[in-house]
């Protein structure tokens, strides 16, 4: 009943109401389906088998599969998978691009005020260590003499 | 002695137990029945028996079984409804 090329109607869990074809024949109670359903493994219990068998290699391709099916008058959509590329461009939006813009701002500034502080504080360093150095150097001659 | 307005069963009883182990009764309204086939009136795996203002708070796919009739037909009268629909086409 269900022979490599079996066209089926998938009538459990979420691809229910989906068509499929068999592609492959696992056991007696399990077989290998592709086509308007996920490419997976399937009971034999959750397949309602239609009149038409296609003419079909045994472990087809999905695009082989798909083509076959446009010949019965049978779409299969695919599904898309969500990535950054099919979100809207931040340029299109310019709300976001105001706040962006906004942002950038804020960090330019904060990065001028570190550097004024950065500034400042080397210049107060510059001016405490010339009274320092000369009063280091002359005590560590001393302890020099010690040792010898 | 509960108090007047708690004398009718119309609300359900939940004993809780305090920190300094004293068990009070806690009045709350009672669950709405369960979820029915369209059909064949079996009552529905995979759907909540919850009030309304828990059932806002879930995701939609822990409220029904996520298939065709999910939540309104029971998988029996889904499967048999679906060989219809190819049988008459």
């Amino acid at each position: 009943m269900f022979e490599i090329g079996r066209l089926c109607l998938k009538i459990a869990g979420r691809d229910a109401g989906l068509k499929c074809i068999v592609i492959d024949k696992l056991n007696d109670n399990y077989v290998l389906i592709d086509g308007q359903t996920r490419r997976r493994k399937c009971n034999v219990k959750h397949l309602e088998p239609l009149d038409n068998v296609l003419k079909v290699k045994k472990g087809i391709n999905h695009e082989d599969v798909v083509k076959e099916l446009k010949k019965q008058g049978i779409e299969v959509k695919e599904k898309v998978k969500r990535s950054k590329k099919a979100m809207p461009k931040i340029e299109e939006k310019p709300a976001i691009k105001k706040e962006i813009e906004k942002k950038e701002e804020k960090l330019k500034l904060k990065k001028e005020r570190l550097v004024k502080l950065k500034k400042k504080k080397v210049v107060k360093k510059a001016e405490a260590e010339p009274k320092k150095t000369p009063a280091k150097k002359a005590k560590a001659k001393p302890k020099a003499k010690k040792t010898t | 002695m509960p108090a007047g307005r708690h004398k009718s069963r119309s609300m359900r009883r939940v004993y809780t137990k305090l920190p300094g182990n004293k068990v009070v009764i806690h009045y709350k309204k009672r669950k709405p029945s369960k979820a029915e086939c369209a059909v064949c009136g079996a009552p529905l795996h995979g759907v909540p028996r919850e009030r309304p203002y828990k059932m806002q708070n879930m995701a939609k796919t822990k409220k029904r079984p996520s298939r065709p009739y999910g939540g309104v037909l029971c998988s029996k009268c889904m499967r048999a409804k679906l060989k219809e629909k190819v049988e008459n086409v």
